[in-house]
């Protein structure tokens, strides 16, 4: 390496730490906190920029807001029980202005609702109940027990891991939806174009609908499961890798190769999965043990 | 008869003379010294406003200020202009607001159209077929207008909202497609319901109050 490309390398990180030195001393830093009761509500509203949501130790919320500039405010506001967060945008505020990236704590059996625009949006380890809503907002939720999951996208992935237990909806126009792990009475999983992968047992006595229009359904689960799965593709391929007991009794046209309907496991315990699409294709497949 | 009973019941009154007072309030009267303060103090109060001549009564700059100093406290709040539930048709934005209930209502038709289409069908009714409503018609929906309003709010989506808007549309249109040809179909009939539900969360997407 020559001199004078030594000099314009230490030239270009000189400049490179000036610009990031000057951008993390635009940001503003705010910290809020609230002391709650049981079972207490927490909304946060931000158009642009993630939210994470841990449990806190005790009764309280802790809200940790790192705000780009000052073309943004925080507005906040305890409600009786309720805990309500709003990114006040100012004149001239726009995607990068006016940011903010939220770190809230929140007891564990706190109810959260955060809306995002961007995201990322982040929950996990709470057994309130959980609503997600974003455009283009990345979703991740995991650990959430005996809780309502509610999640709406636009194109943002969605992905939901060890969620037991719960009460789960969501709807994506063309995000992809990616199910861990999730189990409880209802699981319901509703996309216009993206593709929904589920990899878990389908537990025990619950309901499971997966339906997409053109996206790819993908079930991957054990041998020890349990579940009645009906599956139908009305232009697209069925694939099923499980042997099934085929169902005495259809009331629709099982056609080789867009449709199957069995029992796998203990029929006494077993779950019903509804696999649905019109052009997506259907796969249902057993996962191998490494 | 407890304070509490005979503190309602003195409002029933005219006065508080003991000619109109029952025998469970006169007994309670005799019994309790507060209540008979009270009512007392009430029968004075009576009688010194009959006597009040109508030019004792206070100006209405007195009951002005009375009312300025009220609002200063905020003990009282000028009503609103409008407080009506039914979002204002008058205003840019009148329309976005109006299309949550809109789609509500497209969701609420679909849903009876369904099921009569399912109840005609297993009782082979001969009638004639439904009228052929478009989805603009039942509920106001307007993709342009949608499209249009995302440009606005945020250009950065009007891609995104587009693409989805056209994935959305075919979805109903097969989904309708699927329910003509197997009318007996529950699966098919909650297809459909569920692709009207995806167009209706496209449209709340698109004002959503995160929305920039």
């Amino acid at each position: 390496m020559s001199g004078r490309t030594i000099q314009l390398a230490v030239v270009g990180a000189m400049l490179a730490g000036t610009l990031i030195a000057e951008t993390q001393a635009a940001e503003i830093h705010k910290d809020y906190h609230f002391t709650v009761g049981p079972k207490a509500g927490v909304s946060v509203n931000n158009p642009y920029g993630s939210i994470s949501v841990k449990p806190s130790t005790g009764g309280i919320v802790v809200i940790n807001a790192v705000l780009a500039s000052d073309k943004v405010e925080v507005d906040n506001n305890l409600v009786g029980n309720r805990v309500e967060i709003q990114s006040h945008l100012l004149a001239g505020a726009d995607a990068q202005s006016g940011r903010v990236d939220y770190e809230i704590l929140v007891p564990a059996d706190a109810s959260i609702t955060l809306h995002s625009s961007t995201g990322p949006l982040r929950a996990e380890k709470l057994h309130g109940d959980v609503t997600l809503e974003g455009s283009a907002a990345t979703v991740e939720i995991r650990d959430i027990t005996s809780a309502h999951v509610h999640v709406k996208t636009l194109n943002g992935p969605v992905t939901l891991t060890n969620v037991q237990d719960g009460h789960v909806e969501i709807d994506s126009l063309s995000g992809e939806v990616t199910l861990n792990g999730v189990t409880g009475p209802l699981v319901q999983v509703i996309s216009t174009s993206g593709g929904i992968n589920y990899i878990g047992d389908f537990g025990d006595r619950g309901e499971y609908r997966l339906t997409s229009h053109s996206g790819d359904i993908e079930a991957t689960v054990p041998d020890s499961t349990s579940a009645d799965v009906s599956a139908r593709s009305v232009r697209g391929e069925v694939h099923d890798d499980i042997p099934l007991q085929p169902k005495a009794h259809t009331w629709f046209v099982i056609k080789e190769g867009s449709a199957f309907w069995g029992t796998m496991g203990r029929a006494a315990v077993s779950s019903t999965v509804v696999l649905r699409s019109f052009s997506g294709k259907i796969h249902l497949r057993k996962r191998t043990s490494k | 008869m407890n304070c509490v009973e005979l503190q309602a019941s003195l409002a029933e009154l005219e006065d508080g003379s003991g000619a109109e007072r029952s025998p469970a309030q006169q007994a309670h009267l005799e019994t309790c010294p507060e209540c008979s303060a009270l009512v007392a103090e009430l029968n004075l109060i009576a009688a010194s406003a009959i006597e009040l001549r109508a030019a004792d009564e206070p100006s209405p700059r007195v009951w002005n200020s009375i009312e300025i100093a009220l609002r200063q406290e905020g003990l009282i709040r000028p009503q609103r202009a409008n407080r009506s539930l039914l979002p204002s048709l008058s205003s840019r934005w009148a329309w976005a607001r109006w299309m949550v209930p809109a789609a509500a209502v497209l969701l609420i038709a679909v849903g009876i159209y369904v099921r009569q289409n399912s109840l005609a069908e297993q009782l082979a009714r001969d009638t004639a077929p439904a009228a052929v409503v478009s989805d603009p018609e039942i509920a106001g929906l307007n993709d342009a207008d949608l499209l249009q309003e995302v440009a606005q709010l945020s250009p950065a989506m009007q891609a995104q909202y587009t693409d989805n808007l056209r994935h959305v549309n075919q979805y109903i249109q097969d989904a309708k497609g699927v329910v003509a040809a197997n009318p007996n179909d529950e699966e098919a009939r909650r297809s459909l319901l569920e692709a009207y539900q995806e167009k209706a969360m496209l449209f709340e997407l698109a004002m959503d109050r995160s929305l920039p």
